[in-house]
């Protein structure tokens, strides 16, 4: 059944490309996502103790949230392009026997992404008066992660959408039950990994702000030491709940041995990681946010195995997608992917670069690279209308 | 073939065309003002105007809240929403378009990094550096609306691509020029809008308060003249003949052109006295002018999507999800016609055998049955365009809201028992916005008995049509 679900048109490009773009951009969505989960919890408990340095800091990550589910929304649109492509039966399966949450999906993010909003407009609400806000915020934030979560884990059962479409032979086209869920799974990819990429982002920033001039190294230097106990209580807690993931869907995939081997190798890695950052934690950041990233890929990866073992039961491979090279989208995606990076690149090197210094002073080097970016941004029109006159006047 | 999601109160074609419509005002929005921001910024630099920094400032942080954030919100949830109400329809897209659509994810990168460096650095870096970041938010701006406009205007003319299969040939389709153009032209009155909510909110007397209302006014006028003119010369003469009979046609709810039409009016009106009135100009008249352009574009925007009506891919796939024609050059085989003969029940993913519907229900009648078979077939065939059960009516007193309901369609033209629901099925061919039922005579006896039974449910007490549409 799932190959005849398989678009007729196939994939545009050789689909196991989609395969590793899907894990790479799925990387970098999940950190921002759980990112604002953690920011917005550690607000609000920042915001409850009132202790003034937690207050502080409570008021920064409080304006960092919006920030970060903007970028995890936008970090998301590639993985969703991909995940279809691929996946096409499994995602669609998924979101037409949950579409009512499906779709409201959107709207609950909107809700969170507000409220978190509240709270950075009101500069980080001085001493907490917006601790309603915070609540309301992370309590929509992690909704819609469970709704996700619930997509991701109807779509892994092929066997079980008849049964849940129409029971009894009747169909239910309402889209609001919540069919499928494992919710040691879901600790271990939302609190707990919100714990973790938030305790990376925090020493990375103080590592970053500690390079100024005009920093307040007590405070930066107590920042990260934070980063770093919250990593110290949170990866161990991330290797128990991983080991009951492997307990509770293992057995379901044949996967319980693997699934225990990753969540234990990851939670004594990462636990390991923060411990060796006893002494000046701070200077450690750069360093966390890389070991953090690469958590997240072998996450991803695991991800991506227990979805392959899963369809492999029903004959469903990446590798047999039907697939065309179609050039005109390889030329289009090839062209703008060297522009996108560059011009990406230089915006990233303007943030940075500007944020280490007082006067927000940005180099010489990023200044040239920023030019030439440009440019190619603008040359990018001329290749597009060119590729488009040839389009039109040739290809009919 | 997926399951269907028909909705809940709501008709799942509402969710995508409510969602769809707020994110045409916020992404359209963010391209014109970048460019408006970026005029703005220029002047700044060139004539050491400090003072505008003021406006670009207030309307940065504005910006990056509402359109690029909740606009990125709007636009996955366009996604959502298409990919729950017909996910055959997106399939087909994605897979011609999915690194168009990766291409079109750099640039929205660039906007979305590119509107918190410019925000954030507004004052701390130099103002050469900083005009670079609105260049760049401007052309990525760009970008994203040229590359969706490709995939967009593919839906309604998909030109060559229905012979060569060519994803080129399916993006830069006949109507894809004058579409990119208008939609350009038609953002600046979109902006002026914006630029007239940020502006009338500086204090009376700010420096450039009136001048900033009169950039606007004009820039949004010329917005307008050269959108209206591209509509009327270029891009209407460039649809299909079937299109535009369907303009004029009734499957176009009759409020949706004096929608438009006020607000094309409004927009005219409000961008003319903001010329040469700048400085009566006040908040409330710009956020008025704001809603009647979002209603305009809400007709706007349904008006694209009709006119495409039976399909979802205008000669490909129609809007009850099933492929119609070859196409030799991708090695797509039709299904119609090959479900017109053997029938569709059993016979696709997700549509049960006839004897394995309501089998839980050991008491149903075969007259039960039928209505239950029935159920299942005008949910599949019918349920993408209408609504066609009592789950997607909201209902007050002894009326109901609703869209295109097959109920109050069948009352409207008196067609109200199986029999007469029957043959008018049989010859539904026959409007320009419908294709021919698929499925074998005995399934078609079973969506009339089924929409009879429809009729009844929706009219337990008396008709009152409020919703159509």
């Amino acid at each position: 059944m799932l190959e005849m679900m398989r678009d007729p048109l196939g994939a545009p490009f050789f689909p196991v490309v989609f395969q590793a773009l899907l894990v790479v951009t799925w990387v970098l969505h999940i950190h921002f996502v759980t990112g604002a989960i953690g920011s917005s919890t550690f607000s609000i408990y920042a915001f409850w103790r009132k202790d003034p340095n937690l207050l502080r800091l409570g008021r920064i990550t409080a304006r960092l949230t919006p920030n970060m589910v903007g970028l995890g929304i936008v970090t998301g649109i590639a993985p969703l392009l991909f995940v279809q492509t691929i996946y096409d039966p499994l995602w669609y399966a998924a979101n037409t026997l949950t579409g009512f949450w499906s779709v409201t999906f959107i709207f609950i993010v909107m809700g969170g992404y507000s409220l978190a909003y509240l709270l950075f407009y009101l500069k980080g609400s001085k001493d907490g008066r917006l601790l309603w806000s915070a609540v309301a915020s992370l309590v929509l934030l992690s909704f819609a992660g469970w709704v996700m979560h619930v997509l991701h884990q109807v779509s892994i059962r092929p066997d079980q959408w008849m049964s849940w479409y129409a029971p009894g032979g009747v169909i239910d086209t309402r889209g609001v039950q919540f069919h499928a869920y494992d919710v040691p799974r879901l600790l271990f990819l939302l609190p707990l990994q919100a714990g973790l990429s938030f305790a990376a982002t925090l020493m990375f920033v103080s590592w970053y702000l500690r390079q100024r001039v005009d920093a307040d190294p007590t405070f930066l230097d107590w920042t990260a030491g934070v980063g770093r106990r919250i990593g110290l209580w949170v990866a161990p807690l991330y290797g128990v709940f991983g080991l009951l993931w492997a307990f509770t869907e293992g057995p379901e995939f044949g996967l319980t041995a693997f699934i225990a081997v990753v969540a234990i190798v990851l939670g004594i890695g990462l636990f390991a990681f923060f411990w060796l950052q006893n002494k000046q934690p701070v200077r450690a950041g750069a360093k966390a946010l890389g070991v953090w990233a690469l958590a997240l890929v072998v996450v991803a990866v695991t991800r991506e195995v227990i979805r392959a073992v899963s369809l492999g039961r029903f004959n469903y491979s990446v590798a047999n997608y039907p697939y065309i090279i179609d050039w005109g989208s390889v030329i289009m995606f090839g062209v703008t992917s060297v522009v996108g990076v560059s011009v990406v690149t230089y915006l990233i090197m303007v943030i940075y670069q500007s944020g280490l210094s007082a006067d927000g002073t940005v180099s010489a080097k990023a200044e040239g690279f920023g030019r030439v970016a440009t440019a190619m941004l603008g040359a990018w029109f001329g290749f597009f209308v060119l590729i488009g006159l040839y389009s039109s006047l040739f290809l009919r | 073939m997926y399951p269907v999601w028909e909705g809940m109160f709501i008709h799942s074609a509402m969710y995508v065309a409510i969602i769809a419509t707020f994110h045409v005002l916020a992404s359209h929005l963010t391209v014109a003002a970048a460019w408006f921001n970026l005029y703005i910024e220029r002047r700044a630099v060139r004539e050491n105007r400090e003072e505008l920094y003021e406006y670009l400032k207030r309307s940065a942080l504005g910006l990056m809240v509402f359109a690029y954030v909740f606009g990125a919100m709007a636009g996955v949830g366009i996604w959502q929403s298409t990919t729950a109400a017909n996910p055959r329809g997106i399939s087909t897209l994605i897979h011609n378009f999915v690194l168009y659509w990766g291409s079109e994810w750099y640039m929205f990168l660039i906007d979305v990094i590119g509107i918190i460096a410019y925000y954030y650095t507004l004052g701390r870096v130099g103002k050469q550096t900083h005009l670079r970041l609105a260049w760049l938010l401007a052309l990525g701006g760009s970008g994203t609306l040229a590359i969706i406009v490709g995939i967009l205007s593919f839906k309604l003319t998909p030109g060559a691509w229905l012979e060569n299969g060519l994803s080129l040939a399916g993006f830069f389709n006949p109507t894809f020029w004058p579409q990119v153009l208008m939609r350009f032209a038609f953002m600046f009155v979109i902006t002026s809008g914006w630029s007239l909510i940020i502006a009338t909110g500086l204090p009376r007397g700010f420096f450039e308060r009136e001048k900033i209302i009169r950039y606007a006014g004009a820039i949004g006028l010329i917005g307008l003249v050269v959108g209206v003119g591209i509509w009327f010369l270029w891009y209407q003469p460039t649809l299909p003949a079937h299109a535009r009979s369907i303009m004029s046609s009734r499957a176009i709810v009759p409020i949706t052109y004096p929608l438009i039409i006020t607000g094309v009016v409004a927009a005219a009106a409000t961008l003319t006295f903001s010329y040469f009135r700048p400085q009566l100009q006040r908040r409330w008249i710009a956020l008025t002018f704001m809603v009647l352009l979002q209603a305009a574009i809400f007709g706007a925007e349904r008006v694209r999507e009709v006119i495409r009506k039976p399909d979802i891919i205008s000669g490909y796939i129609s809007s009850n999800q099933l492929l119609f024609a070859d196409l030799p050059a991708r090695g797509v085989e039709r299904e119609e016609q090959r479900l017109k003969e053997i029938g569709m029940l059993g016979n696709l993913p997700f549509l049960l055998p006839a004897d394995q519907i309501d089998v839980a229900n050991i008491s149903t009648t075969d007259a039960q049955r039928q209505i239950a078979v029935g159920h299942v077939l005008v949910v599949q065939e019918c349920g993408s365009c209408h609504n066609v059960s009592l789950q997607t009516q909201i209902r007050f007193a002894d009326q109901h809201l609703v869209l295109r309901s097959l109920a109050d369609l069948f009352v409207l033209r008196q067609r109200t028992t199986a029999a007469d629901i029957d043959a008018y099925i049989k010859g539904i061919q026959g409007f320009p916005y419908m294709h021919e039922m698929v499925g074998t005579d005995a399934e078609r006896a079973a969506m009339a008995a089924y929409l009879e039974d429809f009729i009844k449910q929706t009219y337990t007490n008396q008709p009152a049509v409020i919703g159509q549409k």
